[in-house]
């Protein structure tokens, strides 16, 4: 009998070539991926920079911190910019030399440069700290020192220049700042695809659906009535996620709940637009199912939720900028953390709005009136 | 009122329906009587707009079928209505599905098929008769001219099914236009109409009246001769014989005009050991029914 029951199991799933694909395909092609896009070190993480020296002696800091590739200097101007950069997300990091670097280097009163670091994500910034530590190195301030060794009277400060390190937005790095919002978007996720997944593919199964292709109702009116109580449920679970957050972790409150209702709202509109599709495009509710999961995992991987984007290379990068996922971390961060202005969000809006027109356009082209 | 040309549907190169062709009166009960998997329930799906055909058309009224879609109802051969919703949310969301707002008329629905104890039930909780019942008012909320039911008394009691029967007369007598798909002939022969359908060809078509006329000079006889395998096997070689049928202890056999009665009754006394003498019958329309679906096949 155990036989006969395991035979059958496996003679059901058989009969589902979809599925099989699914979970033979699938689960290859994430490996790879996540081969290829899963490194922990970062490389070109964009630092702005200040040199208000244009010395020999500030050239030498900056080679310093280019040498092993792990940041990407770009200059701009005043120390605010550089804050500002960081604010939106267009560097994780910044370097302030003040224009009295060569004179007290050379009357050797130990100057100061600032290094500033985003501390949003405290295992990068663990790691900028560390790699800008080349910025100070014996092979840089080797060529530093210039008093006289054998003057009597004169006391030789041990390093000719001192770095500062400011950590940006998360002072006190809090893992908690980091990953709750986060996740908040991935249990909107799971909860929107699962919801709206198995919505029509259930309604197919159980041929409620045959009957509801008879009456004159329009294919629009048909995705648009499908979507907009999963969008109300979804968006009141997100508020509840969020409170709990709030009560519980000391989640930081948002610089405008204006704009934090904006993305519930396009967000939860995405996934349950994709969950939609997903329940046309399936089959069967496993099916559905399993899409649903081969979306969420490469979400959580390689939206810069947990490894950050600068340390997955370009080509699966342009992967990353087709999930959603990848634009709800930026702008929650930027919001509740960064307290980032809505211009620098607004390109991250636009994109989550952008995949709601195509969820929805793709689920009007792909609903058929017939069985 | 249903009018089809030329309904052609292929299912991965397998010629399902064949060039099927019908015209359906107003106030008519039509059935489209054929065994299982002859093509009855692509015809109606076709007919209703839920499966697109490779060829032919489909005119409602004088709209085609997505227009039509207001103007007729449709009960499929599963219970297609949400099990988790109770027997009046399941009402009120298809009338609203039509725009029907008026819960006076639904409540005589409700009533006239006496689902009004069951109304707050949920509909998954229901028992096969009402199921179809409920299925029944779901189709019929925006009172619409033709009905299409799909195997409506499948697996229900002989009670009922005269019940829902006697409701049929009773929606075709207000004008309203019945297609019924069945594989009964007792179903089939309360039909105004009827067509066969064979393989997805219709073999016949006409009143059951006239559709006992197929059978031509064919003779019906009957006679009372327990069921024995080797009798079968002996009146299989008689020349001009078209179907051997047992009933319980009724032996029917029918054959081409040129067959001798004298012979068929010497086989049957040689094989059962008792003198036999058959009777002349009235073709039935299950005679007719097996007769034609063998011809074709």
């Amino acid at each position: 009998m155990l036989t006969a029951i395991i035979k059958k199991e496996l003679l059901q799933l058989r009969r589902d070539p979809r599925l099989v694909g699914l979970i033979v395909v699938m689960p290859l092609i994430m490996l790879i991926l996540f081969g290829v896009a899963l490194k922990l070190e970062p490389q070109n993480v964009k630092m702005a920079y200040v040199d208000g020296d244009q010395s020999v002696f500030s050239n030498l800091i900056k080679t310093g911190l280019w040498s092993d590739g792990y940041f990407d200097l770009y200059e701009v101007k005043g120390k605010e910019q550089i804050i500002e950069e960081i604010r939106s997300g267009r560097a994780k990091a910044g370097l302030y030399i003040d224009n009295t670097l060569s004179l007290l280097l050379t009357e050797n009163r130990q100057p100061h440069i600032i290094f500033y670091v985003d501390g949003t994500m405290p295992s990068l910034t663990t790691a900028m700290k560390y790699h800008s530590k080349n910025a100070t190195s014996d092979q840089v301030t080797g060529d530093m020192y210039f008093s006289d060794p054998d003057a009597e009277n004169v006391v030789i400060a041990p390093e000719p220049l001192v770095m500062d390190t400011v950590v940006l937005f998360n002072p006190d790095e809090k893992e908690t700042w980091f990953f709750l919002p986060g996740v908040i978007g991935v249990l909107i996720m799971q909860i929107a695809l699962i919801l709206t997944g198995i919505s029509v593919v259930r309604e197919r199964e159980k041929k409620t659906l045959e009957q509801l292709l008879v009456t004159p109702v329009s294919k629009s009116t048909f995705i648009v009535g499908k979507i907009i109580p999963y969008i109300i449920i979804a968006l009141l679970d997100f508020y509840f996620i969020l409170g709990a957050g709030w009560a519980m972790f000391e989640l930081p409150q948002p610089s405008s709940h204006a704009l934090l209702f904006l993305l519930a709202l396009v967000y939860v509109a995405v996934m349950i637009s994709l969950g939609l599709l997903i329940s046309l495009i399936a089959k069967t509710q496993q099916q559905a199912m399993f899409i649903a999961i081969f979306i969420i995992v490469p979400s959580i991987l390689l939206s810069g939720f947990i490894f950050p984007l600068e340390a997955i290379p370009g080509t699966v990068r342009l992967i990353s900028s087709v999930i959603p996922f990848t634009y709800f971390v930026e702008i929650i961060r930027g919001l509740l953390v960064k307290h980032t202005q809505f211009v620098d969000l607004l390109p991250a809006y636009l994109a989550l709005s952008g995949f709601v027109v195509v969820f929805v356009g793709a689920s009007i082209l792909k609903f058929r009136k017939t069985l | 009122m249903i009018h089809a040309y030329n309904l052609t549907k292929r299912f991965n190169g397998h010629l399902a329906v064949d060039h099927v062709s019908l015209d359906i009166s107003r106030g008519e009960i039509f059935g489209l009587l054929g065994p299982n998997a002859a093509g009855k329930t692509t015809i109606i799906r076709m007919l209703c707009g839920i499966i697109t055909s490779d060829d032919g058309e489909v005119v409602i009224g004088d709209r085609n079928v997505e227009k039509a879609k207001a103007g007729f109802g449709y009960v499929a051969q599963h219970f297609g209505q949400y099990e988790e919703l109770s027997v009046w949310e399941n009402i009120r969301f298809y009338a609203r599905m039509y725009r029907v707002t008026d819960e006076q008329w639904l409540l005589h629905l409700l009533d006239r098929y006496q689902l009004t104890s069951f109304k707050e039930q949920l509909s998954g909780s229901l028992s096969g008769g009402y199921k179809r019942r409920l299925a029944l008012v779901c189709a019929l909320a925006h009172d619409p001219d033709v009905l299409f039911l799909d195997e409506p008394t499948a697996g229900i009691d002989p009670v009922t099914r005269k019940l829902l029967w006697d409701d049929f007369y009773a929606l075709s007598a207000e004008g309203k236009t019945l297609f019924v798909t069945t594989h009964y002939m007792e179903e089939a022969q309360r039909c105004h109409k009827l067509a066969f359908l064979s393989s997805g060809r219709i073999v016949a078509k006409g009143s059951p009246d006239e559709l006992k006329e197929y059978l031509g000079d064919a003779r019906v006889f009957r006679a009372i001769v327990p069921y024995k395998p080797e009798l079968r096997e002996a009146l299989l070689g008689t020349e001009g014989l078209m179907l051997i049928n047992q009933f319980g202890n009724e032996l029917r056999i029918i054959v081409a005009a040129e067959a001798a009665k004298s012979h068929l009754e010497e086989i049957i006394t040689t094989v059962t050991g008792t003198p036999c003498s058959l009777q002349t019958a009235r073709p039935n329309l299950e005679d007719i029914f097996i007769a034609l679906t063998r011809e074709k096949s």
